[in-house]
């Protein structure tokens, strides 16, 4: 009960996302910052997808100091008065301790330094450096806010519903389930919610649909404690170049030091499984010299068939689902309701399991009639009754074709192999796994080198108790596919999607390792992509072998030539103790050449080389004859005949050609 | 209180057993009965050649220096013929690989089959390996010339650039032996000594008259070459085979072959060649029983079953360096109980132990000897090991004053 004074209160939406950020990606500055440009990113990636466009975006992230903030802010930036009071303030005892640190520090470095024999001056100059480094930590602890813009050429919205859209965390089911990039649905609205947290700075947007002649320019922010979009300003611009697309620009708390490589991270695999778009990057830095632009430029205009929606399967749906489909259906006929709205059930199907109800209910029921007691007899039905598992049509994989590409555009591999399993399922969801492996590259360390993605989306924390690094590292024998797992630069890419992504985890950063199908289906794929390879591997090998055969050979020849050579002369000075040597010696005596000083080392090594370049000569043409019937090179050529008179003999066939003789009549 | 009482009540029992002990000659009883029956088996010993298989074994011999000479420089010979005919050169290797391995039960030891693989020069694969070949060739025809002996690490010393690891080395030699059609010894190549022996023996190594119960605490350093080993004579009663330097230094000190005499010989832990030449020597010599003390593990077992049986990598040379008919006196598995072995001396077997344990039940010469097997199924089933020093718990001279004593006694050996 609650205590006189107290009062209960309902929580909107918006509120519980702002109490709970973590779950939302939003743990910390740096955090923050790093899903505020993710979620924007791939808002952008759907409204251009859903128009059929080729995505194009520009991410711009803006550093901004507290006092230009505050500038913005209008806040007056004051000296201070009274130091003592702030966190940062040293005190004198701190300050001493400080400096005598310091001093210590300087002078064993500077110890070091002499003990390496350097110039004075070059110590000099590396204790300022560090001198200079020092000086930019203390200033790191002040924070730093950034203004954050990503620009597209989507669809737009519309004038009206953008307050809506951006400002009103919105609860409910959707109808239908679709595979989705969002992980929670909330997309842009938690960036505003942060931003109105951190800097309180109201959200810019400016949006255009296709053809529009105007441009919707809005600036606002979000009620949470009501869930209510907060309009400041709302304009209609001219937009003579008919642009389309959205624009939104959000400031807030972040961390650019600490996630700068999780960010470029993130587009560059972004950019490896969708490179059908063009993203460019810049990161406007206080100190122009750290400003950072990286383009990822579009490789392909092929884009995946977008996803599409689908009913809902009887094995996935909950309670709740059944009595919220049966609320909002338009059919008023129970057997209509289920072979309508869930997927596998057809009409004879829907009737045998209303007959097997048996609580009263008729095919001609109207659902909405169904009693409490109906309802829960139809919910365990469903999760008993035997279904045909969902096809998976409806899924949009970014397929073997683009997946090769963007791998081959961000990262350059040696070899890269691809693979798409077919639609597997869990638990009324249908999902595909595709992998990709590669080998060598640029940016890419010698070992394991693995990449998630989920729906389309990379994922890049908590990678330890994921299915894809689990298998990868565990579950994949390497070495019988040729590939070395420490020395060699592999590249693993999986990508999973699906209806519903099995995350674990409040953050859903990262996929379950316990269920089988989809341990076995990321497995397989790796395997397959393992065995395209080691067909591959194996016959650069050999070509490499074929390329150090001689050299190789050729490096021994003094060794063995020596070895025998030592031999024959302490031979040749002695006579033969054993029946062995003299039965050969009577035979053919090597050993009078060698005395007489005809035969030496270097015949050896003479003949031993001239053997060598044979044998490589030999094994070369076998190599070619090989490579040519299995690469299955066959050409015609003919001879233009003397006369118009002539008649064919029979085939003669050699390991290299098939020849026709002709005889003129 | 309690405590102290159970900690008590085995150490007893330990030393009641002592009362047991009746005089050395009683105590030896036994010892002299097998001994009687071995000297006179007159069974001659069966030969490869003598089983009339229908397959070909290898098998190699000992060959003197000329012998060897003449076998190197066939072999280079025909190498040399072979290059100056343009054709590069080829050795035939036997292979000496587990495929090509087999026991033989008549013979009780492990023989190679007669499988052999070419080593080519002009082969990617085997380049490298026959031109070692023909590196330790020469080598060994130097040595066989000059009549000297070297150590493996010698050899190895002799071309790093070319063995690159003493593996390399070490290898080829066991080919080069396989090859020639000898033993490894005869190539003049040892492995430094590591086996150890004291008690009643003599004999003459290079001239030099040895005593081994002059010989203190430390014992004798098994000569590496046993070629020059010779005038061994002995009173002993039989020879004590034991696992571990710290039991062997315990029973040297005690001067246990004093007391009852024998020798007592070790190759601290896995046996190097010239141990288990020096033994096989001895026995053949002195026709005297040979008991072995290792620890109740199945490594223990693993090492009895090298003196006897031979080791997979020197099979080739299983017929000059086995002892067949060892008996396995202690620690065995039965033993942890009848001695009340305290709970805290036993170990827990590891996984690895026991995958060893069940493996070694599944060979032929375990399968062979009834009672051993019935050790081992003692051995899985408590999942409990121990080592020879658990006995010290009794006392650190219980070992050499109750347990060996007691167990000569009772003839409990198999």
């Amino acid at each position: 009960m609650p205590r006189k004074g107290d009062t209960l209160e309902q929580k909107s939406p918006a509120e519980f996302f702002a109490e709970n950020k973590n779950i939302a990606g939003f743990d910390n500055p740096g955090k923050s910052l790093y899903t505020t440009v993710r979620e924007l990113v791939e808002n952008s990636l759907d409204a251009a997808e859903s128009l059929g466009r080729l995505p194009s975006i520009e991410v711009t992230i803006e550093e901004v100091t507290q006092k230009q903030l505050n500038k913005i802010r209008q806040v007056v930036n004051h000296e201070r008065l009274d130091e003592e009071l702030y966190q940062d303030h040293e005190t004198e005892d701190a300050k001493k301790k400080r400096i005598v640190k310091e001093n210590k520090d300087r002078e064993r470095l500077k110890k070091q330094l002499e003990k390496k024999g350097e110039s004075a001056d070059a110590i000099e100059g590396k204790l300022k450096d560090i001198e200079t480094k020092n000086a930019a930590a203390s200033s790191k602890t002040l924070k730093t806010f950034y203004t954050v813009t990503v620009k597209d050429n989507g669809m737009g919205m519309p004038h009206k519903d953008i307050p809506d859209l951006l400002g009103r965390v919105l609860s409910g089911t959707k109808y239908g389930v679709k595979q989705t990039r969002g992980k929670f649905g909330l997309g842009a609205k938690m960036a505003l919610i942060w931003s109105k947290m951190s800097t309180g700075l109201p959200i810019r947007i400016r949006s255009a649909r296709v053809s529009q002649s105007f441009i919707s320019s809005y600036t606002l922010d979000i009620d949470i404690q009501r869930n209510e979009p907060n309009v400041h300003e709302a304009k209609m611009i001219d937009n003579p170049d008919r642009w389309h697309g959205s624009e939104l620009s959000v400031t807030i708390l972040g961390n650019w030091q600490y996630y700068r490589s999780k960010i470029i991270k993130y587009l560059r695999q972004i950019a490896v499984i969708t490179p059908y778009s063009h993203f460019s990057f810049t990161f406007k830095a206080e100190d122009a010299s750290n400003d950072i632009h990286v383009v990822f430029a579009r490789r392909t205009e092929k884009m995946p068939e977008p996803p599409k929606a689908t009913k809902h399967h009887p094995k996935s749906v909950d309670l709740e689902l059944v009595k919220q489909l049966i609320q909002k259906t338009k059919y008023n006929k129970l057997q209509q309701f289920l072979c309508k709205e869930f997927d596998a059930i057809n009409s004879e199907h829907a009737g045998r399991l209303i007959e097997e109800m048996r609580s009263g209910a008729e095919p001609e029921t109207d659902p909405r009639d169904l009693t409490n007691k109906q309802i829960l007899m139809l919910h365990q039905l469903l999760h008993a009754a035997k279904f045909s598992d969902p096809s998976g049509n409806h899924l949009s994989p970014a397929g073997e074709y683009n997946l090769r590409l963007g791998i081959s555009k961000e990262l350059h591999p040696d070899l890269v192999a691809t693979y798409q399993g077919d639609a597997h399922v869990l638990e009324g969801h249908a999902f595909v796994v595709e992998a990709a492996v590669s080998i060598g590259g640029r940016d890419i360390k010698p070992g394991i080198n693995i990449f998630r993605f989920a729906n389309r989306i990379p994922l890049l924390f908590e990678g330890g108790s994921d299915v894809i690094t689990k298998t990868a590292l565990k579950r994949i024998s390497w070495p019988s596919y040729k590939i070395n797992p420490t020395s060699d630069k592999v590249g693993v890419f999986v990508s999973i999607v699906s209806t519903k992504i099995p995350y674990k985890g409040a953050g859903k950063e990262y996929i379950a390792d316990d269920m089988q199908e989809m341990v076995q289906a990321v497995k397989q794929s790796i395997q397959q992509c393992c065995l395209q390879l080691k067909v591959k591997i194996v016959k650069q090998q050999a070509a490499r072998d074929q390329h150090q055969r001689r050299k190789n050979l050729v490096k021994y020849i003094p060794n063995a030539a020596r070895a025998v050579f030592t031999v024959l002369e302490s031979m040749a000075e002695s006579r033969a103790v054993g029946p062995k040597r003299k039965r050969m010696q009577d035979d053919d005596d090597i050993l009078a050449p060698v005395k007489q000083m005809q035969t030496s080392e270097d015949t050896l090594i003479a003949r031993l080389t001239e053997h060598v370049a044979k044998i490589d000569s030999d094994m070369a043409l076998e190599y070619q004859v090989q490579q040519g019937m299995a690469e299955g090179i066959r050409q015609d050529v003919y001879l233009v005949p003397l006369s118009a008179q002539h008649e064919f003999g029979r085939e003669l066939h050699a390991s290299t050609c098939v020849i026709k003789l002709l005889t003129a009549l | 209180m309690s405590s102290k009482k159970r900690r008590d009540a085995p150490a007893e029992k330990a030393l009641a057993a002592r009362k047991r002990i009746k005089s050395s000659t009683e105590v030896l009883a036994q010892v002299n009965k097998l001994a009687a029956i071995l000297k006179g088996s007159t069974a001659v010993a069966r030969t490869l050649d003598g089983l009339h298989l229908p397959q070909t074994f290898r098998e190699v011999v000992e060959k003197d220096a000329d012998a060897v000479l003449d076998e190197v420089e066939g072999a280079i010979y025909q190498a040399a013929l072979s290059i100056l005919n343009g054709e590069g050169f080829t050795y035939d290797i036997p292979s000496r690989g587990r495929a090509n391995q087999q026991y033989i039960p008549e013979l009780d030891r492990i023989v190679l089959k007669d499988s052999k693989a070419p080593r080519t020069f002009a082969s990617v694969k085997t380049c490298r390996s026959a031109v070692i070949t023909t590196r330790i060739l020469q080598l060994i025809h130097e040595l066989c010339q000059k009549r000297i002996h070297v150590t493996k690490r010698d050899l190895f010393y002799t071309d790093v650039k070319l063995f690159e690891e003493q593996n390399n080395s070490d290898n080829i030699l066991d080919d080069v032996a396989c090859m020639l059609g000898c033993t490894r010894s005869s190539l003049h190549v040892v492995a430094s000594e590591k086996g150890v022996v004291v008690g009643d023996l003599r004999f003459r190594e290079d001239g030099d008259e040895i005593d081994c119960q002059r010989m203190g605490v430390g014992g004798k350093a098994i000569p590496p070459n046993v070629d020059k080993v010779d005038g061994i004579r002995s009173n002993a009663m039989f020879i004590l085979l034991v696992e571990k330097d710290a039991a062997f230094m315990r029973l040297a000190e005690d001067r246990f072959y004093r007391t009852y005499p024998c020798i007592i010989m070790t190759a601290k832990g896995q046996p190097d060649v010239a141990s288990r030449l020096f033994l096989r020597r001895l026995k053949e010599v002195l026709k005297i029983p040979v008991l072995a003390l290792v620890d109740s593990d199945p490594y223990g077992l693993r090492i009895l079953s090298v003196y006897m049986k031979g080791s997979m990598n020197m099979s080739y040379d299983s017929s000059n360096l086995t002892t067949p008919d060892i008996k396995w006196l202690g620690v065995r598995p039965s033993d942890l109980d009848r001695f009340n072995i305290p709970e805290q001396c036993r170990l827990p077997m590891t996984d690895e132990d026991i995958k060893t344990g069940k493996k070694l039940m599944e060979e032929d010469f375990i399968m062979a000897n009834p009672e051993w097997v019935k050790e081992l199924e003692i051995m899985t089933k408590t999942k409990v090991k121990a080592e020879i020093q658990a006995l010290s718990s009794f006392g650190f001279q219980y070992l050499s004053e109750v347990y060996l004593p007691l167990k000569l006694q009772e003839g409990d050996w198999i």
